[in-house]
């Protein structure tokens, strides 16, 4: 890969680039696929990419290819030079200055294939045995592999070589004619040590699945606790990275907190990082597409907010720091000090939140959707399943209002999260 | 265009095999308020082949595009196939037999247009929003192009070569609200064709934005909806969402196998008897559908497929397998997006048919309703429940419009919302803006008249 990104380099630069970045890759992917409880397919993918970013008078061009073969790189680096030929041009565009030029290794060993295929079968076997109402819409379990290259004309150079495996379902409980809503599970993973069943909170949300085949109404309407649980990421901390801290909403000018550097934003309870070098984390970037090594950020330290989640070219566009990674989703909340048995016996009414299918909120953060695979809490105690609850808050105001955050934690590969207890929360039936 | 490098090879197969060649080109730019965050141009290209043995697939894909490399593919999935063939075994005969004859171009296959086009235009588009829309927090103006060209050739039915060129402007506008609250809406513009042919002149498209740019200042002086079952008219807009996510999915045949409520409800009401749906092939009301779909990716010959007729659901979607497990024809429903997808049962035009009603009645015969136009995204589950969020609405007060709705979101069964249809507008619209997601992404059309109808809204 990195005689490629060292060729398309110079042809860029020869070809008029001021500065000019290359991203070369190539890999491979396993995957089997299994369909209402069957194996269905076996999927190989012979993958290779170039991404290719050209300067010229400070316009830019990008292109991106899956061929490396000189004739279609060739062609890629015309293309792009010709784009960038094209472009406006804006001073914050800019590429990483030369630091330290690294090689990672994050290889596991190689693909085996029938030990990945024995914790499929063992995965559809357990759950026939233990939950026999359970019926997989879909489940994949596949092997990665890639050797990535990132070049600069700033004489920056990283090259990483990868490999992990993926595991998870999405799936119903089914009784009779009566079905559940639907839940997913997927994991990274750096090997297959352990039964896909026992990943994380797998038992759990089957568990619940099943749990949920006879759900009720909420009854009426009320402003009250919810506790948000692993599996639940992107009602909080996706939206609040989306609505508040990433590129778009800044650039725009419409976060809420892009004056607010260095300011208590949320509870002090609150500690959020992005944190792609955490050791929980499996296939974790070593290194940004605009060519900086990655390092864990915080954003929200003790609920002062500390770092937006920036590139290159968005800070220089605001003025605002860049970000240390581009890996925002792989989010890390610092645990709390409470037992999630604790946080569930301190809510009088309210309900435990797995799943939230909801709109995009826009820039003011006010959050509404439908509970989805969530129970009733009452009196301390997780009762009923629920159906057609809807919940709605505003982001920020609920994460002031953090009641507590679970010591326990969920790890998936892609994040580490506790239970979160929120107050404030509007909960209402139909 | 695809030079066939496949045909040769259909001699050899042994079992029922598919080949396919594909290129997904790109193109796209983005004016940020005015910054252009976004100058590029993708190629994603290659071929793959899948195998069938037993009961099970073997598939591979690779991004080279020569002798040599279908050559490799064939091997790798024939190996796939083997594997899963020696490891699971299901013992099932061969898939059914399909005819169907080979179809060509319908639409020629061109190179990408000159990027200046897509760069002129969002450019003069963003200043006549700057001249026409005053008091916007942001403005983004997205120029978009993907043009899809396949080969396949399939052991049996159709082999096919298809070209589908959409080339789409999206139009997103922020203002404030005296309350400090941002609030946003955005249009897409376009459909299927060539930018160059869709986007000749900015000035033509201003009375869409203005349009919007009008719709968005109601929304900033907007109220709050009450929350609860209120009596409302879907925009066709919203009945097209409503027919692809909250109805479609759960009877596609993959997704009826792996739970969908749908499963128990064949040739029961569903709907109320107003209520006729189909998820049309390549051609409706006698005019070729945004999307026209011929023959699908393995190489069945597209035809209509009624799901919905008079309140009844009658058929679900099917590829080969489902079609063989459930005993009835497959209809060319089995697509996928990129060449290293294999195919997924997905819909193609799909649409709830006009009824009788005008629309001004419609909306005239409500005292305390509202009427939902926009919708921003929704998401469908396997028991029918669905939520959309509501991006733009106003009340209807005494057969009035009246004031806009902030943001809300409208949620229920989706067969439950069906039953309460009354009225049925004798026009509708297509939307041929997104991408559905399963899996894969796919783009696909979908559409419908407007609706009167029970539906739970959300509020503060």
């Amino acid at each position: 890969m990195k005689d490629i990104a060292a060729y398309a380099l110079d042809a860029m630069l020869k070809a008029g680039a001021d500065k000019a970045s290359c991203q070369a890759a190539q890999g491979r992917k396993d995957e089997l696929n299994v369909e209402a409880n069957k194996f269905t397919l076996l999927r190989t993918l012979f993958n290779d990419s170039l991404s290719l970013k050209v300067l010229k008078g400070g316009r830019k061009g990008t292109t991106t290819i899956n061929k490396l073969d000189r004739e279609s790189v060739d062609k890629a680096v015309a293309d792009c030079v010709a784009l960038a030929a094209q472009g406006e041009p804006d001073e914050a565009e800019d590429i990483a200055p030369l630091a330290a030029n690294k090689d990672f290794d994050a290889r596991i060993g190689g693909f085996d294939a029938d030990k990945l295929f024995s914790r499929s079968k063992e995965y559809l076997e357990q759950l026939k045995d233990e939950f026999p109402l359970i019926m997989l819409e879909g489940m994949t379990a596949e092997f990665n592999s890639e050797n990535k290259t990132y070049a600069n004309s700033n004489g920056v150079l990283f090259n990483t070589q990868s490999e992990h495996y993926n595991a998870g379902s999405s799936f119903v409980a089914k009784d009779g004619e009566k079905s559940s809503s639907f839940n997913y599970y997927y994991s990274n993973l750096a090997g297959l040590n352990t039964p896909f069943i026992d990943l994380g909170i797998t038992r759990t949300l089957l568990d619940e699945s099943i749990r949920s085949l006879n759900p009720r109404m909420f009854d009426g309407k009320h402003v009250g606790k919810v506790i948000v649980t692993p599996a639940c990421a992107d009602m909080l901390w996706y939206t609040l990275v989306e609505c508040f801290l990433n590129d778009f909403s800044m650039i725009q000018g419409t976060s809420r907190w892009k004056d607010a550097l260095d300011t208590k934003v949320v509870s002090d309870k609150l500690t959020m990082r992005s944190a792609p070098l955490h050791p929980a984390i499996v296939g974790g970037e070593r290194f940004t597409p605009d060519g900086f090594e990655s390092v864990n950020t915080d954003l929200i330290k003790d609920g002062v907010l500390k770092s937006f989640a920036l590139s290159l070219y968005a800070a220089n566009k605001t003025g605002k720091p860049r970000a240390g990674n581009a890996s925002w989703w792989n989010v890390e909340i610092a645990p709390g000090d409470a037992a999630l048995d604790d946080l569930i016996k301190g809510v009088d009414k309210g309900i435990l939140i797995n799943r939230f299918s909801g709109a995009s909120p826009g820039p003011s953060g006010d959050v509404s959707g439908v509970a989805k695979n969530s129970f009733l809490i009452e009196n301390g105690q997780v009762s009923d399943a629920l159906v057609e609850t809807m919940v709605s808050f505003n982001l920020v105001d609920a994460l002031n209002n953090i009641v507590g955050i679970s010591k326990e934690t969920n790890t998936d590969g892609y994040a580490v999260l506790p239970w979160v207890c929120l107050d404030g929360v509007t909960i209402s039936g139909k | 265009m695809l030079q066939d490098l496949l045909t040769a090879r259909k001699a050899a197969f042994k079992d029922y095999t598919e080949l396919r060649a594909q290129v997904n080109a790109t193109q796209r730019v983005t004016l940020l308020s005015g910054n252009m965050t976004a100058n590029d141009q993708n190629a994603t290209g290659g071929v793959s082949a899948r195998v069938y043995k037993g009961g099970t697939f073997g598939f591979a894909s690779a991004a080279a595009y020569n002798a040599e490399s279908v050559g490799n593919v064939l091997t790798a999935a024939t190996d796939n196939a083997l594997f899963m063939q020696k490891n699971v075994n299901k013992g099932l005969a061969p898939l059914p037999n399909i005819t169907g004859q080979k179809v060509g171009l319908k639409t020629t296959p061109h190179e990408p247009v000159n990027q200046a086009l897509l760069i002129d235009f969002t450019k003069t588009l963003d200043a006549l929003i700057v001249r026409e829309c005053k008091n916007l927090t942001s403005r983004t103006v997205v120029a978009h192009c993907l043009d899809i060209e396949k080969l396949l050739v399939a052991a049996d039915g159709a082999d096919s070569h298809w070209f589908q060129p959409r080339a789409m402007v999206y139009v997103m506008m922020t203002a404030e609200t005296p309350d400090g609250d941002q609030v946003e809406l955005m249009k897409p513009l376009g459909g299927f064709g060539r930018f160059d042919q869709l986007f000749t002149d900015p000035a033509a498209w201003l009375p869409e934005v203005n349009k919007l740019y009008e719709q968005l200042m109601d929304k900033r002086e907007g109220v709050f909806a009450n929350a609860g079952l209120q009596k409302c008219i879907l925009h066709p807009d919203l009945a097209g969402m409503l027919a692809h996510e909250a109805i479609g999915h759960t009877v596609e045949a993959d997704l009826v196998l792996g739970g969908s409520v749908a499963a128990h409800n064949l040739n029961k009401p569903v709907a109320s008897e107003l209520i006729d749906m189909i998820d049309f092939a390549h051609t409706a009301f006698g005019e070729p559908v945004p999307l026209p779909v011929y023959v699908d990716d393995e190489g069945v010959p597209a035809e209509d497929v009624n799901l919905i007729e008079k309140g009844v659901l009658k058929s679900f979607m099917h590829n080969r397998d489902s079609a063989r497990h459930f005993g009835v024809k497959p209809q060319g429903n089995a697509r996928a997006f990129t060449f290293s997808d294999e195919p997924l049962i997905r819909m193609r035009n799909t649409v709830i048919l006009p009824g009788k009603d005008k629309l001004e009645d419609m909306i005239a015969s409500i005292d305390d309703g509202y009427f939902l136009i926009k919708t921003g995204n929704g998401q469908a589950d396997a028991t029918g429940e669905f939520m959309f969020s509501v991006d733009l609405s106003y009340e209807i007060k005494n057969g009035k419009l009246g004031k806009a709705i902030r943001e809300t979101t409208m949620s229920g069964v989706a067969f439950d919302l069906l039953k309460t249809v009354d009225k049925v507008s004798d026009d509708m619209a297509w939307d041929l803006a997104g991408f559905c997601g399963k899996k894969q992404a796919m783009t696909v059309s979908c559409g419908g008249p407007a609706l009167r109808c029970d539906v739970n809204l959300g509020g503060r």
